[in-house]
């Protein structure tokens, strides 16, 4: 495990939003108007925006993501019901709308359904915080209800029942393109990783996660990233053993060398410092959304130089090699300002000459 | 799941043991049960009640560190069962164990068990007896030593062991009596041994079942049906017990099985294991013997208890047969009582017998002999007295003690 870490303790954390680094295209921009209007509680405009959209792109699944979520904040359970159901049908490979789904089912007392929700969320992102979390909390919940019939207690789903967290965003690039590769990356959504709140609300589900239980949440990611997911491992009591931490998988050489080179990229774009960030990345680098190289570019100084202070974090750093080629999976957590994004990433890495050079870089697996 | 097999060790040790701890209090007993390996035990599995073999199939999972299975048919059990309490309180202990290390069977946190410490205790001791059950298996082709003789009219035979909460069900093959099913039961809340009205106990003794009842004439309490007995018996009366109303029942529908200790004397099983039951046994002919611990022989051990007595029933039988009125009343007690009459009041009933048969030889057919013991030892005969030549006679019942060694009638009478 590796980290940098500049200006670390200045920052006022008052709110966290959802937050795109990159305006890849057009289309980004739309999710964000949409995202700033359910933020603003103009939830009628952003359905009016939705629905315009789905009109020219009815199956797009990012913005009837959005539509679920405004119905869900709406209060329309049945309908938020109905549209994650349908994204989990046309897109099964989604975890983001089986945590959706599941958190409307606890909402009506029905956890069984929760749970299969969340484990189908967990079976297709094996690393997603966020459902572990919610799965353990909807375990602790059955099992209650569990004794509570066993010893015939009175009012046995009287006691709290837990809040989970809601998704705001699918990760796009969880989203398979028609050629089959990892799509536009750029974008990196918020993973609202929440621990229950103790306080017993019945109100609405949390929103706005606050950003300290962000990175402090111990992921229980599997080192090997395409291990199967062979049963839940915890991530709620304190008693736990802490998670195996991502052990560095080849200690050769040029593990090494690549390792220092996403080091060195971080640790550029922490500092602003864009020609060392640009330069990071190699010819073959395909940007995001069919930008151009320039466009891209320009478009990464915009956002960086922009911001006042940034902290980036590297956790979990995994390595593999192979001759030139390289790719690296680590968990990012970046601050900026009021800003925290959580995410995982990979790059894809090439040799060229003596330096690794970024040719690919996505969020999520 | 490194969570998960830590909780699935804690848990299987704890059911081992559990389930050692029985073996070795029950070690002290000698020859009673064969106590038989897992693979037998779990060949037995199908002759438990479905719900409790899928639960037994549950425990042995949870020992096997498969947690994962374990919860699946779990979840499936209380979704078939949801009033199964026990059945919920294992799912619940494989629902904690997700998230939790889980520290025993029934692994409630304190919060939520405030006020029903009881039930879970109760839950815990039902758990522990029907593991035992699985457990300790008879030997086979043992029987319990009340069972000296069936006959073949007797196709079913019922015996019940009250201190291990167990039911045994038999049924009366060519090759003699063989263990067909045993269900989980409850009795009395102040335990055994009925003797007066009230007394919220189960009595022990031999008995028989005396009708069966219809569950829509009946209280939803009673489940799926019941089938009363006849205490107080021949030998309760004699004794000066009281009380009625033994039935073997089922449970109410919001309670799948109850506790251990739990009626007001009846024997209470669940609602299918009842069915079941209802289903395979004659009304009348069933004997059931209820027992503070039953005796397991094989076959061919109450041999010699049963010549010795059969020397006395044939000389008996003999005696009327010769029309030696005198000689037969030898082989009944001075406090013989049938239907409220004493011996000198019943003796021209015998004497007028003798007269009807002209001498011709009485058969007993359809013998079944039942031995108890306890304070005293009695037998209880059951045969058609027919007359050689006939086809068919009266079905009588005797009661016989021994009395300084000798077996003696106290009861007899045509049922």
């Amino acid at each position: 495990m590796s980290y940098l870490e500049y200006f670390p303790s200045s920052v006022l954390r008052l709110l966290v939003v959802v937050f795109m680094l990159t305006n890849a295209n057009v289309h980004a921009d739309e999710y964000s108007d949409v995202n700033q209007l359910i933020r603003s509680e103009k939830l009628g405009e952003a359905m009016v925006k939705v629905e315009a959209f789905l009109v020219a792109k009815p199956r797009d699944p990012q913005m009837r993501f959005l539509k679920g979520v405004i119905q869900r904040i709406s209060g329309k359970q049945t309908e938020a019901i109905n549209t994650f159901s349908k994204l989990t049908e046309d897109f099964p490979e989604l975890p983001e709308p089986y945590n959706n789904l599941a958190v409307l089912y606890a909402g009506q007392g029905n956890f069984e359904k929760a749970r299969t929700s969340l484990e189908m969320a967990i079976r297709t992102n094996p690393s997603y915080a966020t459902a572990h979390e919610n799965l353990g909390d909807v375990y602790a919940r059955l099992a209650s209800q569990a004794y509570g019939s066993a010893l015939q207690l009175e009012g046995a789903n009287a006691a709290v029942p837990p809040k989970l967290a809601l998704i705001k965003e699918v990760f796009k690039s969880n989203i398979k393109t028609q050629a089959g590769a990892n799509p536009s990356p750029a974008n990196s959504s918020t993973v609202a990783t929440v621990t229950p709140a103790p306080a017993p609300t019945k109100t609405t589900p949390n929103i706005s996660p606050t950003p300290s239980a962000a990175p402090a949440a111990p992921l229980a990611n599997p080192a090997a990233p395409p291990a199967p997911v062979t049963a839940m491992p915890s991530a709620v009591t304190a008693t736990l053993p802490p998670p195996p931490q991502a052990k560095p998988v080849v200690l050769d050489k040029a593990s090494k060398e690549v390792e220092a080179a996403v080091l060195a990229w971080a640790k550029a774009w922490a500092a602003k410092d864009m020609n060392t960030y640009l330069g990071a990345y190699g010819k073959e680098f395909v940007p995001p959304g069919n930008q151009t190289r320039a466009v891209w570019e320009q478009e990464r100084k915009k956002r960086i130089l922009g911001k006042s202070n940034i902290t980036l974090k590297l956790e979990n750093l995994n390595v593999t090699v192979n001759a030139n080629k390289a790719t690296v999976k680590f968990h990012q957590v970046y601050k900026a300002n009021a800003l925290a994004v959580s995410s995982r990433k990979t790059l894809s890495l090439t040799k060229q000459g003596n330096d690794w050079q970024i040719t690919k870089e996505s969020t999520g697996n | 799941m490194r969570m998960n097999r830590y909780f699935s060790t804690i848990l299987a040790l704890l059911i081992v043991c559990l389930l050692f701890a029985q073996e070795a209090s029950a070690r002290k007993k000698s020859g009673d049960m064969d106590l038989a390996n897992a693979k037998t035990a779990a060949k037995k599995t199908s002759l438990l009640g479905q719900a409790e073999a899928r639960l037994i199939e549950i425990y042995q999972l949870i020992a096997k560190s498969e947690s994962t299975s374990a919860l699946a048919k779990a979840e499936s059990l209380v979704a078939d069962f949801p009033n199964f309490q026990l059945a919920q309180l294992v799912y619940g202990d494989l629902l904690a164990a997700r998230i939790r290390p889980v520290k025993s069977v029934g692994d409630v946190p304190e919060l939520q068990l405030k006020g029903a410490e009881a039930v879970l205790s109760q839950l815990r001791e039902e758990s522990q007896l029907r593991l035992k059950a699985l457990r300790e298996r008879p030997a086979s082709g043992a029987i319990p030593s009340e069972f000296l003789a069936l006959s073949s009219s007797n196709k079913h035979a019922i015996a019940i062991d009250a201190s291990r909460s167990r039911l045994y069900l038999f049924e009366n093959q060519s090759s003699g009596l063989a263990l067909i099913a045993d269900f989980y039961i409850s009795v009395g809340k102040s335990g055994l041994e009925k003797s007066t009205e009230g007394d919220l106990r189960t009595p022990l003794g031999i008995y028989f079942i005396t009708s069966n009842l219809d569950p829509k004439t009946l209280k939803n309490f009673y489940g799926s049906g019941a089938l009363p007995i006849n205490y107080p018996n021949i030998l309760d009366t004699k004794r000066g017990k009281t009380g009625s109303g033994i039935w073997l029942h089922g449970t109410p529908p919001e309670q799948f099985s109850r506790p251990p200790k739990a009626t007001d004397g009846c024997v209470v099983l669940s609602n299918p294991d009842l069915l079941q039951i209802i289903r395979t046994v004659e009304v009348r002919t069933t004997p059931v013997v209820i027992s503070k611990r039953l005796n397991w022989v094989s076959q061919g051990t109450t041999q010699l208890t049963k010549k010795s007595f059969e020397l006395a029933l044939n000389e008996w039988r003999i005696a009327k047969s010769n029309g030696n009125v005198e000689k037969a009343l030898d082989y009944y007690s001075p406090d013989f009582s049938s239907f409220g009459m004493s011996l000198p009041e019943w003796t021209p009933s015998l004497r007028s017998e003798v007269k009807k048969a002209k001498g011709r030889e009485i058969v007993l057919k359809d013998l079944s002999m039942l031995h108890w013991s306890d304070s005293g030892e009695t037998m209880v005969v059951t045969f058609g007295e027919v007359l050689a030549g006939r086809l068919t006679g009266p079905i009588k019942r005797q009661y016989w003690s021994l009395q300084s060694k000798q077996w003696k009638i106290f009861f007899e009478g045509v049922i």
